[in-house]
């Protein structure tokens, strides 16, 4: 009895546990569709928010690239409106500092024999050194250099160079050359050299010597500017060199308050000029030794032109004429136009014009031999003795 | 090359100066008093070459040439080299002081008028004339 009790207990326990199981079946099966629906709509969100995301950042990027972009436009067009200015008021100044030199170099040779003169040399010297600024920035803002219709020496263009610095003492030049500089040349050399030697004077002592030498290596003539200043070290070569190259080209605003527009400014005529500088090398007194390095197209075998050559042929004359002709004991040359027959004398004056070293010695002969034509014309006229009657020349 | 460069430029500047300045030219050297190279002063070239005319300038050079044989004087130097007479009087002193020149002082000029026979002729007038 209480057996079959037990069974029905067991029974019933085992129906109602199935069922019980069956419940939890389905509900486990209602939630898991739950679950996996949540998860779906979850995901797509997920995704449209990354979506937007993404787009909003792609915008930002753009807005960045467009505001970087406008600030550029609005420092390169800055950049030019201050170039227009400077290099309008720079020009302006160039030009006036030229005039000027103009004019002072008149007023030198006018006032040359006075006391002024020493004082005219140093107002000079400010002028150039100010010509040189103006040009400078001119040229560094787009304006062309100026320009010189003569070739003239290395050795000159160096000595013009020198003129534009301050303490143009120190330079020593060493050794003249053969070599002349092209005309279209002359005038971005001697401001290159100038801006080098400028910074040699800069960067050494006051008293230390700037050598300058000249070198021919294959087909390049080397201008080589020596100081005996502290050198630099491999990071300012380095910068050194990018400026020199004109490959970087720094803005106005980057030159700083006390601009240094030395580098940048050589670097730019080197380009349009297409010479090369290098400062990377050691000078032997231990500081920096600069190379301006001139191609074979910028220079020439120097031809003395003849404005400069005058004064010297001129030079030569009384050369000749103490050769061959006799001297007083004061080492005067004795005139010799008595023995000058008249005829030959006027029929050398239809020949040339006097112009050079011969002729010039052969006019003064013949303007005495004309002179003596003249008095022994007179003599004879009057019938008198025409033996020379000049006084002993032998005192 | 620059002539590309200018076609797309404002006429360039042209330079009329010297391309040395006088300063140069003396290297920056005093100008001496005038009375220490008179006009009339003359001026030879010393024999020799010492180590001083190795480095001279062009025109310091061309003025020992101007002089090599014989005497020139002061004005005369200045008129062929093309050089104000001061400048010539700087580059002087220098070629003076290393040796390369010799500079002669003119003659001091002779009193060229008689006071005495002056004060005469004004006594005379004076008398003749009454003052």
């Amino acid at each position: 009895m209480s057996r079959d009790a037990l069974a029905w207990c067991l029974v019933a326990l085992a129906a109602i546990a199935v069922a019980a199981i069956a419940v939890l079946v389905v509900r486990n099966r209602a939630l898991g569709r739950k679950k996996r629906q949540a998860e779906d709509s979850l995901t797509t969100q997920l995704n449209a928010a990354k979506s937007q995301l993404l787009q909003t950042q792609a915008e930002l990027t753009k807005y960045q690239k467009e505001f970087d972009g406008t600030i550029r436009e609005a420092e390169e067009a800055s950049e030019e409106s201050t170039k227009a200015v400077l290099k309008g008021s720079a020009s302006f100044l160039q030009s006036l500092a030229a005039e000027q030199m103009t004019v002072l170099e008149q007023i030198q040779r006018k006032y040359g024999g006075d006391a002024v003169l020493g004082d005219l040399l140093e107002v000079t010297h400010a002028n150039a050194q100010m010509q040189r600024k103006a040009q400078g920035i001119a040229v560094l803002c787009g304006a062309p250099v100026g320009r010189r219709s003569r070739p003239a020496s290395v050795y000159d263009v160096v000595r013009s160079a020198q003129s534009q610095i301050r303490n143009f003492r120190r330079v020593e030049i060493r050794q003249q050359t053969g070599v002349a500089l092209k005309a279209s040349a002359v005038t971005p050399v001697a401001l290159a050299v100038a801006e080098l030697l400028d910074n040699a004077a800069s960067f050494s002592q006051q008293d230390a010597p700037i050598d300058v030498t000249f070198q021919r290596i294959q087909n390049n003539l080397c201008i080589m500017i020596d100081d005996g200043g502290v050198g630099m070290n491999d990071e300012e070569k380095q910068r050194a060199s990018e400026l020199l190259s004109g490959d970087v080209v720094p803005r106005l605003s980057q030159l700083g308050n006390q601009p240094k527009f030395g580098f940048p400014l050589i670097g730019l005529l080197a380009r349009q000029y297409g010479f090369r500088v290098d400062v990377t090398g050691d000078s032997r007194y231990g500081g920096v030794r600069a190379v301006v390095l001139l191609p074979e197209g910028l220079w020439t075998e120097e031809q003395p032109s003849p404005v400069e050559q005058e004064p010297v042929s001129i030079a030569r004359v009384p050369e000749s004429g103490t050769q061959s002709r006799p001297r007083t004991v004061n080492g005067l040359p004795k005139r010799a136009s008595r023995q000058t027959p008249v005829a030959v004398a006027s029929v050398d004056q239809e020949e040339q014009p006097p112009r050079t070293t011969e002729d010039s010695g052969r006019s003064s002969g013949r303007s005495l031999g004309a002179l003596g034509a003249l008095q022994r014309g007179t003599l004879s006229g009057r019938n008198l003795d025409s033996s020379p009657t000049e006084g002993s020349q032998d005192a | 090359m620059p002539d590309e460069h200018d076609q797309d430029q404002e006429p360039e500047l042209e330079l009329t100066s010297a391309l040395v300045p006088f300063f140069v030219i003396t290297n920056g050297r005093a100008l001496p008093s005038e009375q220490q190279y008179e006009r009339t002063a003359l001026v030879t070239a010393l024999g020799g070459t010492p180590a001083a005319a190795r480095t001279l300038s062009p025109e310091a050079q061309a003025i020992v040439d101007l002089v090599a044989h014989g005497f020139l004087s002061v004005a005369e130097v200045a008129g062929h080299t093309h050089l104000p007479l001061g400048i010539v009087r700087i580059l002087l002193a220098q070629l003076e002081e290393s040796g390369l020149v010799l500079v002669r002082k003119p003659v001091p000029r002779a009193e060229p008028t008689d006071r005495e026979l002056l004060g005469d002729v004004l006594a005379g007038l004076k008398s003749k004339f009454g003052a």
